[in-house]
Formats: structure tokens, sequence, C-alpha cells
């Protein structure tokens, strides 16, 4: 539907080729592209560079967002500074992290983690705050002990609230890598938009913007929309 | 001490007159289960300091079923707390099977007045949540899991999810999941206290059955003294601000019993007509409460309690 419209909106010729390029050349571009392996290893890249950045906020984001929402020390110190943190748009760590790591995959790999990390540990700290004690305590009358006790209770009792976290982190981290990629220039698909751009290229720059959308609808419903299916929720305490 | 069956053996001590060693002599012969000694605790507040529990003693052997009756708010979540060890005494000890407690163990397994199911987790899945914390294999874990789910009745409903299940069910799951993990004693904190009186009938039916067949020590508690009687081997009563054991009675009738068998309702009405002194205690006390609001609210509820037998103190 939405192809035939703009297919429509071309053939009226309101604007120049290299303004809208029509769905045709667009498609061209994305055969050739995936012919040539250009997109690809475009994509792979992009997806290597957001899997290690995502992974690493995953866990330190979880873990962090834990010690928060356990501990009244962490809560007053790390709480605080990640709240404060959360004001500043991720792009603004480009600068400092070019000198920490370089022109390099590190330093895109740093933007795509502080996207994702913040979310994650808020996420996790609201629902670690929002287990219900009654859980705790009965987990403790069976056992529970330590790390059993947050692996076992904690953690599951706490997975919506993670989960938001973690949707939240991804859609920053898939920006920032976007960003970071643009502004850095070694591959990626943000590299590629914006050869699109230095060549002139519209269609080029299309097609790879489709491939954007695209992934990002993809992994949100692969991911996300499949875990909140699975874990149906009761409301209260069961 | 008990020659026969019926109202007339009704057994009670007055704690108030009876010293520690004569108290030893009228009980048990059987091993001890559970020693609560010098209990004592407070909590602070914003109005100071609260002493809620004061100089409990209790002693319960193995196999036994006790309850603790008591108005609201006289402390028995916290006793029955201190003695699942997710609390700690300002004073005293607690004794479980000859060791003192120290922390909360799988030997006490507490039943709380909401099931406490994990919704994250099936019926069998809850049900095997303490032998997989204990680290039994995923096969044997099942076994054990169906074995209990089946003396509650639930087998059909094993694979369900938990808020799929009506009140009386997830408790009968919290009682499987409680029994798997075959604890050295229950602890029963207002378990059916939630529930509608069919289901709470069923459920105590249900429970004397468990009990008979496994034989744990159970400490029950409840607000209710015709759900104690028709319970426990031996009722205890708390008394108010602070918490002290007023008295004890033997409860010498056959199992299993009925909430409305005769002669249990004979002995809730005893009971009662003993403890009207505590019951006109407890109104004068909330009638000099300040805030008004509150006072009618707790009147009225002390007032329906005193027209049924059945209901609170
Ligand atoms: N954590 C706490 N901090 C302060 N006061 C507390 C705390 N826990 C309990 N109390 C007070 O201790 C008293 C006894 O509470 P407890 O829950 O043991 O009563 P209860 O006998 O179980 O009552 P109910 O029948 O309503 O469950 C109450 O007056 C309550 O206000
Ligand atoms: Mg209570």
């Amino acid at each position: 539907m939405l192809a035939g419209f703009w297919q429509l909106l071309f053939w009226l010729d309101i604007w120049p080729e290299y303004v809208l390029p029509s769905p045709v050349s667009v498609g061209k571009t994305l055969a050739h592209g995936v012919r040539d392996q250009s997109l690809l290893i475009g994509v792979a890249i992009s997806m290597k560079r957001i899997a290690i950045g995502y992974g690493i906020s995953l866990g330190v984001g979880v873990f962090a967002g834990l010690l928060i929402g356990r501990f009244r020390i962490f809560e007053d110190t790390l709480g605080s500074l990640i709240s404060g943190l959360q004001t500043l748009p991720t792009i603004c760590w480009l600068p400092l992290s070019l000198l920490w790591f370089g022109l390099n995959d590190k330093a895109i790999i740093f933007l795509v983690f502080m996207g994702a990390v913040l979310s994650i540990a808020t996420g996790t700290d609201s629902g670690v705050k929002n287990v219900p004690p009654l859980y705790i305590r009965a987990a403790k009358t069976m056992g529970a002990k330590r790390w059993k006790l947050y692996l076992e209770v904690i953690i599951p009792a706490a997975l919506p609230h993670i989960i938001i976290g973690m949707k939240q982190g991804w859609s920053f981290a898939w920006r920032s890598l976007m960003a970071g990629e643009l502004l850095i220039v070694c591959l990626g698909l943000g590299h590629l938009l914006m050869l699109g751009r230095e060549l002139n290229d519209m269609s080029q720059v299309i097609a790879v913007m489709l491939i954007i959308i695209l992934i990002g609808i993809l992994v949100d419903r692969l991911f996300f929309f499949q875990s909140r299916k699975t874990y149906p929720r009761t409301l209260g305490p069961g | 001490m008990s020659e026969g069956v019926g109202v007339d053996n009704l057994i009670e001590l007055d704690y108030v007159k009876v010293d520690d060693g004569q108290r030893r002599s009228t009980a048990h012969s059987a091993k001890l289960d559970l020693r609560v000694q010098h209990v004592s605790k407070s909590f602070q507040s914003k109005n100071g300091t609260v002493y809620v529990l004061e100089d409990i003693n209790l002693e319960i052997s193995q196999g036994e079923f006790v309850c603790l009756v008591g108005p609201s708010g006289c402390g028995k979540s916290t006793l029955m707390n201190i003695v699942a060890g997710l609390e700690q005494a300002d004073s005293g000890d607690v004794w479980a099977n000859g060791r003192r407690i120290q922390g909360a163990g799988p030997d006490r397994v507490v039943i709380f007045q909401e099931a406490a199911l994990f919704p994250w987790l099936n019926v069998i899945k809850n049900v095997e949540f303490g032998l997989k914390l204990k680290g039994i294999s995923g096969r044997e874990r099942r076994t054990i899991a169906l074995e209990y789910l089946k003396m509650v009745h639930l087998t059909k409903f094993q694979n369900s999810h938990i808020h799929e299940l009506s009140g009386g069910m997830k408790q009968r799951v919290a009682i499987a999941r409680a029994l798997a993990m075959n604890p050295e004693m229950l602890l029963m904190d207002e378990p059916f206290s939630a529930l509608d009186a069919q289901t709470r009938w069923i459920l105590h039916y249900e429970l004397q059955n468990i009990w008979m067949k496994t034989k744990k020590t159970i400490l029950f508690v409840t607000h209710n003294i015709r759900e104690a009687v028709c319970l426990a081997d031996r009722v205890f009563i708390l008394s108010t601000s602070p918490g002290k054991i007023k008295k004890e009675f033997f409860i010498d009738l056959p199992r299993p019993r009925d909430d409305n068998d005769v002669n249990v309702a004979e002995y809730s009405t005893r009971i009662m007509k003993e403890l009207k002194t505590e019951i006109d205690k407890v109104v004068k006390c909330e009638m000099d409460a300040d805030s008004c609001v509150e006072c009618d609210i707790k009147c009225t509820t002390v007032e329906a309690a005193k027209t049924d037998i059945g209901g609170g103190i």
C-alpha cells in the first residue's frame, strides 16, 4: 500500500529524482547492495557493534540496577549519578569516547553501551523495588539465600520492569549506534548512509534507511514481543 | 488428663497461676520440636516503642498441631516470624529440633495469608521451587511435586498459571509447596482467613487429613476460635498489648473434626466465655482510643465478633 502511494507520488513528478527516487530504483539499489554484499557487510558490522555494546550494557545495567534497588548506599550514590546522567543525550558522550578509545570500533561500542546501560539500570532498579516483600520472605523460608535469592526470585519477579528498561535501552542504543556511525567514518550502516549522501545517491540513502527501520521493527517484534507473550502477569501477589 | 472424649474434658491452664515445672509435667513425653523461651519483641515507631511480645514461652512436641489465637495486632504474626527466623527477637531464644535457630531455613516453612506463589512459574514449578533450591534433580523433583499435588487434589492443574487458580486452590498449592520440602514443621499464619466459609471448611478437612498422614508439627495462627478448636490439639490464647500467652486449652476430640460439629461448637463457646474478660478489656481499651473513626470501626468489629461465636475475639 505504502509502496504504491510512493510510486504514485513519483509518477506525479512533483520532486526531481534526486529528491525522491522511485521505489523501483530503491529496490534495484537494495538488490545490488545485497549482491555485491556491501549492504550485508554494513548490516553485519552494525549488528556486531550493537550486539557487543548492548550485551555489555545488559550485564552491567542489570547488575547496577540490582545494587541500586537492594542497597541504600548504592541508591544514594550510583542511583543519583545515573538519574543525573540520564538527562545527557547519548551522543554527547562521543567526544569523550573518541578521546578514550580513538577513532575506532571501541568508541562506537562505548556509545552504544552508554545509550542502553542507564535505561536498563533504572528499569532493573524499579523492578527490584516493586518485588513484593512477601515473595522474598516466602523464598527465604524455603531456603533461598544470597545469589540464589536473586537468581530465582528477585530477577524473575522484576523481569517485566527489566524488559521495559531493555526495550528502551535498545532503542537508545540503536540510535546512538547510527549517530556514531554517521559521525565516525568506519563502515557500518550509518556509514553507508553517509556514503549515499556524499555520492548524491538518494536511492541508496533511502534503501539504507529502510533497512534500519526494518531491523528496528524486527528486533522489537522478535525479542520483546515474544518475551511479553511468554510471561503472563497477574495483578498483585499470587 | 484425658479420661474420655467430650466437652467435659476441656482442660485449661491459666498461665498466670501455673509455674514452670508444673507446665512441663502436664505436657508431652514426646520429643520436643519447638521451644520458645522468654521471647520479647518491641518495635520502634513514631510514637515511641511498641512492646509487641513479652516473655513468650512455648513448647511444642513433634507431630503436634498447635493453634495460636489472639485479637488483631496482638503480635501473632510477629511471633510466627520470629519462629520462622524472618525476624529477630529482642531477647529470648527459639530452639527448633534441638538447635538454636539462626535465620530462616527450609526446616520451618511458612504458609502466609496470601499464598505467595510465584506468578512467573506454573503450578508444578512452584511446588518444585524449594526442591530446586535443595539441589534435587529435575526428574526426582517432578515426582515429589506430583505426589504432593496429588495430596491436595490438584494434579489436573499442574500446568496451569497461578492467576488461573482460585484463592482456595492457591492456598492448596502453597501447602503442597511447603510439604514438598519435607520440613520439620509448618508455620501457618492465618492461611485460610481470606477464603469463604465453604472453601475454608473443605481446607480444614484436608489439612487435618494431611496432618494425620504426614504427622508434621504445625503451628497455626488464627483469630478465629472455632477454626482453632477444629484443627488443634492445643490452643494458646494470646492477650494483647503486650502480647502474652494468657491461657492454654487442650482440645481432645476425635478427628477429622468438622467446623459445625456440636462438640467443636461447644468447646468454642466455653473458650469464648473464658475469654470474655479479655474481650471486655480489648473493647474498653479501644473505646479509650482517641481517634473516633478508628474507634467506631474497631468497636463494630468487636461487636460482630461477640454475636458470632466463630468470629474473632
Ligand atoms: N515492622 C514493624 N514496625 C513497627 N510496628 C510493627 C511492625 N510489625 C508489627 N508491628 C506492630 O506490632 C503489632 C503486632 O503485629 P502483628 O502483625 O504481629 O499482629 P497480628 O497479631 O498478626 O495481627 P493480625 O491478626 O491483624 O494479623 C501491631 O501493633 C503492629 O502495629
Ligand atoms: Mg497477622
